[in-house]
């Protein structure tokens, strides 16, 4: 029998934009059919669904502030769903449920300096909370963004990132892991922890928002630990196969000793206190 | 308390399966073992059995369950929800535990329909345990005996059973066998006492815990050195333990097309925190690889994350995971006992 | 696939196999009828006597045992968009592979007798993937119906099938069947207590290969009352230890385990003691 009230049946949104962003990342525009809102907040995803494909959890990258009612998902073609909806066009549409999770705690931030690193796809979800935070620019302290990639041509929403480069009331620095011979790159070479030791920070004003490959979460916990930056003005998103996306698949959990926190409702984002006990999270 | 003759019951268990608009489901012999299935007669149900091989949480949250079903090429989606009226015969006190456990998860985490509407459109007959399987430790649990989460409660006490009512659908199921129905007096109810008094006789010795312990023990079991691996070092990382257990709720979501690729289905089914790719996200990277730490989460679930979230032991004892697993290393009571005794560490 | 667009052009071909995998797909009966809407098929000796070198998708059935083979599969690689393995020979070497563990002038002795010296094979029978790249496998002897749809359904949305990495088990605990192993409890109790007793079980044990080998095939032998035998080859981390010793427990003698496990599993145990 039909059912009016499922939690698993996505609404339609059609794509209105397409952008290639890198070779195997595209930025999608999308507008529900029925007109409505989104209404997410910076570090919250969807589920995005292709109806024969299947459903893949992605986080919101547009700020609430920015385009609506029209959101924006950063996606790279890794698996079934994402490299369907790549092989889409403009005017398809495709299926969202959402949005779900925890996101970063915007109005907490508010009066603080904001530290942001982002590591590869992880510039995603923080380019939410950046364009939020810049449209609100007087609720905030000092603005520092580091943005690291593997190589330059794995650097994205380039015009974004020239201007964050431009303004005044912002420390911005992008560095590549490596760059090839032949290319032009203006920025740091080296890893993303090699940023932060040149970062200065207010340790009682400061918070660090921070994402990027699990690998890289370690690496720069560790360099915000020598700064001795206080273990809850970290927020972290963890990355996690949410399959529902309503803490009943079970299968985005992190279990702790004490405790287990879902990925998908305690999370995606974070505050490091919270989760550094438990060791499968990081 | 009412009370039936046995011939009086299997009367109105065939009337049921005759006339009754709803599916009868009872346990009956499937082999050496028992199992949940569709009655065609009372003379199946097996009102006698130690343990089925699978709980009755089939029936709320199916093995395979349709959720949308879509058009390719209209790219329409519709939500589906299959419910099957159903009268369930025979469920052990222990499931009925189990069942309001799942009933709060699938209430308190965003009213699933799929599964709370098959809940509503069930009446569940419980039946105290005139046998119980060599590994079941339900006694030990507090789940051998349950005042609620049945809508009617059997008890074998000889030549009739006594029938506790415990909610308005059971009532009126009982309606249907009114002129069957005896009232009890003292000698009754003296059985049905007589009968819960020998219960724990019926159970295994070895359980050395409190159930009100297994919270503290396996937060400081957690990253003993050693004692995941040892227990896990055969666990075949087949999920049995997983999808036996009456309390176990993981899914996996998948679309299965036609071939035509016009007509497809979104389906949930079964999974288990014990299989391998249970916890491994896109670009491979698996957050719970080792077969220890599988096998550490799945204690943890049953005996520490769901007590914080919900006050429940998510263990009822019921001894479907011990028995089942092939390579005996799933019994919580063996595992429990290790903790409690502190060996292996402590 | 838009029904407008080219349907992609499929072909079948056979190896060291019993075609058997093929006759099932030549028997989907009205599923079949679903598949040629979506796809042509221009080369299937089992149904059709036409052939053509113009193809998309190549279906191969059969292991690889001879430098004849592997050219012509080499040749097959070349034409085609994407080759997929068709059953447990060409997947995972299947039951050609028993004899890859004895010395080859024994089974070529035994199997062509006079005759042995006309044939000229590899000492071992390989998979597949031994020789080329392959693009999808559809596992089993023989193959699952639905699966196959399933594989090529996805080849043709670009999808990688969704091919379970879990043990048969899961399906069997699914269809709720009695465990192979609990069939005869008294009989499994008596094996376990003479083996502590005397050191070796009373008589053969059960078997069933269930808990390391691939699902996907819905636990169809189990369900109609059998044992599981492996076809459908290893997971991909199986704990063969582990079974093994579940095996010997219940009455296996060890011979009788290495030949459960040479059945279907002998190119892959080897694969794996390569890796470790």
């Amino acid at each position: 029998m039909e059912s009016n009230d499922s939690l698993f049946l996505p609404e339609q949104a059609r794509i209105i934009g397409e952008r290639e962003l890198t070779s195997n990342t595209k930025l999608f525009d999308l507008n529900f059919e029925n007109g409505k809102e989104l209404n997410h907040e910076p570090g919250q995803f969807v589920e995005l669904s292709i109806a024969g494909i299947g459903e893949a959890p992605i986080s919101v990258t547009s700020s609430p502030t920015r385009g609506t009612p029209s959101f924006e998902l950063c996606v790279r073609a890794v698996g079934n769903v994402t490299n369907a909806l790549h092989r889409m066009n403009v005017g398809e549409t495709v299926g969202i449920r959402g949005p779900f999770g925890t996101g970063f705690p915007a109005e907490e931030l508010k009066g603080h300096d904001l530290l942001f690193i982002a590591g590869g796809l992880g510039i995603a979800p923080l380019r939410s909370l950046i364009n939020y935070v810049l449209d609100n620019r007087d609720d905030y302290n000092e603005i520092n963004i580091l943005y690291g990639c593997k190589k330059p041509c794995e650097q994205m929403f380039e015009d974004e990132v020239s201007n964050w480069a431009r303004r005044q009331d912002i420390y911005h620095e992008a560095t590549v892991d490596y760059c090839p011979d032949e290319v032009c790159w203006e920025g740091n070479v080296g890893v993303i922890t090699e940023l932060i030791p040149g970062v200065d920070i207010d340790l009682d004003e400061t918070y660090a928002v921070v994402c990027g490959p699990p690998v890289m979460y370690k690496f720069v916990l560790q360099e915000l630990e020598k700064k001795e930056l206080p273990h809850d003005q970290i927020y972290l998103s963890l990355e996690r196969r949410m399959k529902c996306g309503i803490g009943e698949c079970g299968h985005c959990q992190i279990n702790g000793a004490e405790e287990e926190l879902y990925a998908c409702q305690d999370g995606p984002v974070f505050n490091y206190e919270r989760i550094k006990g438990f060791e499968e999270a990081i | 308390m009412k009370a039936i003759g046995k011939a009086e019951f299997s009367n109105f268990v065939d009337e049921l399966i005759a006339d009754d608009p709803r599916e009868v489901i009872g346990v009956q012999a499937k082999s050496n073992k028992f199992a949940f299935d569709p009655l065609k007669s009372a003379e199946d149900l097996r009102l006698d059995y130690d343990v089925t091989i699978l709980p009755p949480k089939k029936y709320f949250m199916p093995q395979r369950e349709t959720l949308v079903k879509y058009n390719t090429n209209e790219g329409e989606m519709t939500a589906v929800n299959e419910v099957i009226p159903r009268i369930i015969f025979g469920i052990h006190p222990y499931d009925l535990i189990a069942i309001q456990q799942m009933d709060k998860v699938f209430e308190e985490t965003h009213s699933d329909e799929n599964y709370l509407a098959k809940r509503r459109e069930s009446v569940l007959v419980g039946v105290n345990m005139k046998n119980a399987s060599e590994w079941s430790f339900a006694h030990t649990m507090g789940t051998a005996t349950t005042d609620s989460g049945y809508d009617l409660m059997l008890t074998d006490i000889g030549d009739k059973y006594a029938v506790e009512i415990g909610s308005v659908k059971g009532s009126e199921l009982l309606e249907e066998a009114k002129s069957q129905l005896d009232d009890v007096g003292m000698e009754e109810i003296e059985k049905v006492r007589e009968f819960k008094e020998e219960l724990p006789d019926k159970f295994r010795d070895d359980p050395e815990f409190d159930p009100f312990e297994l919270p503290r023990l396996l937060s400081e079991y957690y990253g003993k050195d050693g004692f995941w691996e040892e227990n896990a070092e055969d666990c075949l990382s087949c999920g049995t333990c997983n999808l036996v257990c009456p309390t176990c709720y993981c899914f996996d979501v998948k679309d299965v097309n036609d071939i035509t690729l016009t007509e497809g289905e979104r389906l949930r089914t079964w999974d288990g925190c014990m299989l391998e790719a249970f916890a491994q996200v896109a670009g491979d990277e698996n957050f719970r690889e080792e077969k220890a730490a599988r096998y550490r989460h799945r204690y943890m679930r049953k005996g520490r994350y769901m007590y914080n979230k919900f006050g429940d032991i998510a263990c009822v004892g019921c001894g479907r995971c011990s028995e089942q697993c092939v390579p005996d290393i799933a019994d919580p009571v063996d595992v429990f006992n290790q903790m409690k005794e502190g060996t292996n560490g402590i | 696939m838009k029904p407008e667009s080219v349907k992609p052009k499929v072909a079948f071909f056979d190896f060291a196999g019993c075609e058997g995998d093929q006759l099932q797909v030549a028997n989907m009966e009205e599923k079949i009828l679903d598949l040629i809407e979506v796809v042509d098929v221009v080369n299937f000796r089992e149904i059709m006597t036409e052939r053509s070198e113009d193809y998309d998708i190549a279906f191969v059935e059969g292991s690889i045992a001879t430098d004849h083979d592997a050219e012509r599969l080499q040749g097959i690689r070349e034409n085609a968009s994407w080759v997929v393995a068709l059953g447990s020979c060409a997947a995972i070497g299947g039951i050609n592979s028993i004899r890859n563990s004895q010395p080859y002038d024994l089974v070529q002795d035994r199997v062509y007798g006079d005759d042995a010296d006309k044939i000229e094979a590899w000492d071992v029978a390989k998979p597949i993937d031994a020789i080329v790249d392959v693009d999808g496998y559809v596992y089993g002897c023989p193959i699952n119906q639905d699966e196959f749809v399933h594989v090529v359904e996805s080849l043709l949305q670009g999808k990688d099938p969704n091919i379970p990495t879990y043990p048969v088990c899961v399906e069997c605990k699914m269809n709720e069947n009695v465990c192979v192993f609990a069939r005869n409890p008294e009989k499994n109790a008596a094996n376990i207590k003479a083996a502590v007793d005397n050191g070796s079980p009373a008589e053969s044990g059960p078997f069933c290969l269930g808990p390391v080998t691939r699902a996907g095939c819905d636990s169809q032998c189990v369900n109609e009352g059998t044992t599981c035998w492996g076809c459908r080859g290893l997971v991909p981390n199986p704990n063969e230890n582990a079974h093994q010793e579940v095996l010997e427990k219940y009455g296996l003698s060890v011979d009788e385990v290495i030949n459960k496990f040479n059945l279907y599993f002998g190119w892959q145990q080897e694969e794996l003691k390569n890796e470790q």
